[in-house]
């Protein structure tokens, strides 16, 4: 059994050791891309632009304003109401993950009680539809409440805010308990045996492990609150669809306009939302690989 | 409500700070006066390009705040929640296209006379030759499935009413031809006529039949603010307030507001 001769080595692997003996290095994660137009997103782009576009050019005739024109004389009023969707949705995230964090932090606690009192709250906030729990926000919360005889008004957005934090809540609850249970027990071992306690096992060895394990699926639920923030208009928040409809009635109610009216909305969402979501993808990816 | 009464009478007398004090006051002090309008109905409560809400019952709002010496705030609200804003107390009053029924009088303190009507109508072709409700037998007119009236109009006037879902359906047979009017609420019909779609083929020469009248209303137990806004009322009717505001908005004067201009203006 004759080995074939040795490959002539390259000058600049001359004296390296070969390949399979250095350590592992995963590969650089790649860098965030902006992703790269492919036939799909012409034929969404495409689309939308017929939707806000085409409808312009077929009603353009008469006295009547185009549907371009009627977007563009409203714009900053819509805009107002999509800026609005972000504070809430923005704001609901923050009250959210606080609350989400303390509760699956009791959910993996040792309080044995607490730990059920968590578990179940987790169940019920998740496996409620969104829009149950807003109308409960609603109209479970006063308008106004006096502190020493002050008397502070609570707007609308603010109950509707306090009602989108309950689902963002309950799923951050479950990201911490997974992202917990997802590190290997070894961890806990390890830290134990270097007589670390519960607690600073927590906070200074598992959490921050957590933390990229779980920013992708935060993420996630950031993405999802801000498009469930329109089932505001259903309570009457004046949101960017409350608007949006307002706007079609200040328009004499045209039929014609409906589909470029909230093919606007659709698109500020999405102008939005798509980026973030390419942004988790990306941190998923770097993510996986690193660990 | 007797109880109530005696109760508040007994917290007065014992020099408690009463629990419902009255809006008239709590309004002067705090001068403001917060009015319920709808922003979705246009010509009566709509939002302009800047985000404001405009319309005939803001400024009917507007007239009340300006009597009483106060600002206005406007809260936009639907159907679903105006009664409810009512009986929090986010809104001092509200006119807001209430129609007037047995069972929102139980729950709200509606105010007499009703400021408003809204009444049946026809969105009629120019080219139909109908001068009264009496044309209309053996005549083909689109209506909406479920209207109560659909079947009172065939009735009494003879006419055949092809029923279709919703609002845009016989909007769409009427441009179609498959009939000369479209049977509907006349603030609809007045709120089509804005737009130059309709009303350059279409009008509304017949007046409104079987008349919906609109209450305002504050919450139970303001006596005082009723009272108040009765009298405002009447007093949009001596004036002709209600009258001057549809003409300011574009929309063809209805029977009931003139009547009650003509049966006020004297007094």
């Amino acid at each position: 059994m004759s080995a074939p001769p040795p490959r002539r080595l390259e000058p600049s692997e001359a004296g390296a050791p070969l390949a399979v003996l250095l350590p592992f290095r995963p590969p650089p994660p790649a860098a965030f891309a902006w992703p790269r137009l492919r036939l799909v997103h012409l034929v969404g782009i495409a689309g939308l632009v017929l939707v806000v576009g085409g409808a312009a050019h077929a009603q353009a005739s008469g006295a009547r304003l185009s549907a371009l024109e009627v977007i563009w004389r409203w714009l900053p009023l819509l805009m107002w109401g999509f800026g609005f969707n972000i504070l809430m949705s923005v704001l609901s995230m923050a009250l959210g993950t606080a609350a989400g964090l303390g509760l699956g932090l009791l959910q993996i606690g040792e309080n044995r009680l607490l730990r059920r009192v968590a578990w179940a709250a987790t169940q019920f906030f998740r496996n409620s539809p969104w829009l149950v729990l807003l109308f409960f926000a609603m109209f479970m919360i006063p308008f106004q409440f006096t502190v020493f005889g002050h008397t502070m008004p609570l707007p609308d957005w603010v109950k509707a805010v306090i009602g989108f934090s309950l689902p963002v809540m309950a799923n951050m609850s479950e990201i911490v308990r997974g992202a917990v249970a997802s590190l290997p027990s070894g961890q806990w071992e390890a830290a134990e045996s270097l007589a670390f306690s519960r607690r600073q096992t927590m906070w200074r060895i598992i959490l921050p492990q957590c933390v990229k394990r779980m920013l992708p699926p935060w993420m996630n639920l950031y993405s999802l609150i801000t498009m469930a923030t329109v089932q505001a208009s259903i309570v009457g928040v004046s949101e960017m669809l409350t608007l949006t409809s307002q706007v079609h009635a200040a328009e004499g109610g045209r039929p014609d306009l409906l589909a470029p009216l909230y093919g606007f909305a659709m698109l500020c969402f999405f102008l939005y939302c798509y980026p973030i979501e390419r942004f988790t993808l990306y941190l998923e990816r770097r993510f996986q690989l690193n660990q | 409500m007797k109880t109530l009464l005696i109760a508040a009478g007994l917290a007065l007398a014992l020099g408690a700070v009463p629990a419902q004090a009255d809006v008239l006051d709590s309004v002067k002090k705090k001068g403001v006066l917060v009015v319920g309008v709808k922003a979705d109905y246009k010509p009566f409560g709509f939002r302009d390009p800047s985000g404001a809400i405009v319309g005939i019952e803001p400024d009917l709002a507007a007239d009340v705040a300006k009597r009483l010496g106060v600002k206005l705030e406007l809260i936009p609200v639907v159907s679903s929640n105006r009664i409810e804003f009512l009986q929090q107390g986010k809104i001092d009053l509200m006119i807001a296209t209430m129609s007037d029924k047995p069972e929102r009088r139980k729950v709200t303190l509606a105010i007499d006379p009703p400021y408003y009507s809204d009444s049946v109508n026809i969105l009629l072709s120019k080219k139909a030759k109908v001068a009264g409700w009496d044309d209309l037998k053996g005549k083909v007119l689109c209506g909406t499935s479920g209207a109560w009236y659909n079947k009172e109009v065939s009735a009494k006037y003879g006419a055949e009413v092809k029923a279709f879902d919703g609002s845009e359906k016989p909007l769409f047979a009427l441009k179609g031809g498959e009939c000369i009017g479209y049977l509907y609420d006349q603030t609809f019909v007045q709120g089509k006529l804005l737009d130059t779609e309709w009303n350059t083929e279409f009008a509304m020469p017949l007046p409104g039949i079987m008349e919906a009248p609109w209450i305002l209303a504050v919450a139970p137990g303001e006596d005082a603010f009723a009272k108040f806004m009765t009298d405002t009322t009447l007093d949009w009717m001596k004036t002709g307030f209600i009258l001057a505001e549809e003409k300011k908005w574009g929309i063809t004067p209805t029977d009931y507001a003139k009547r009650m201009h003509d049966k006020h203006k004297g007094s």
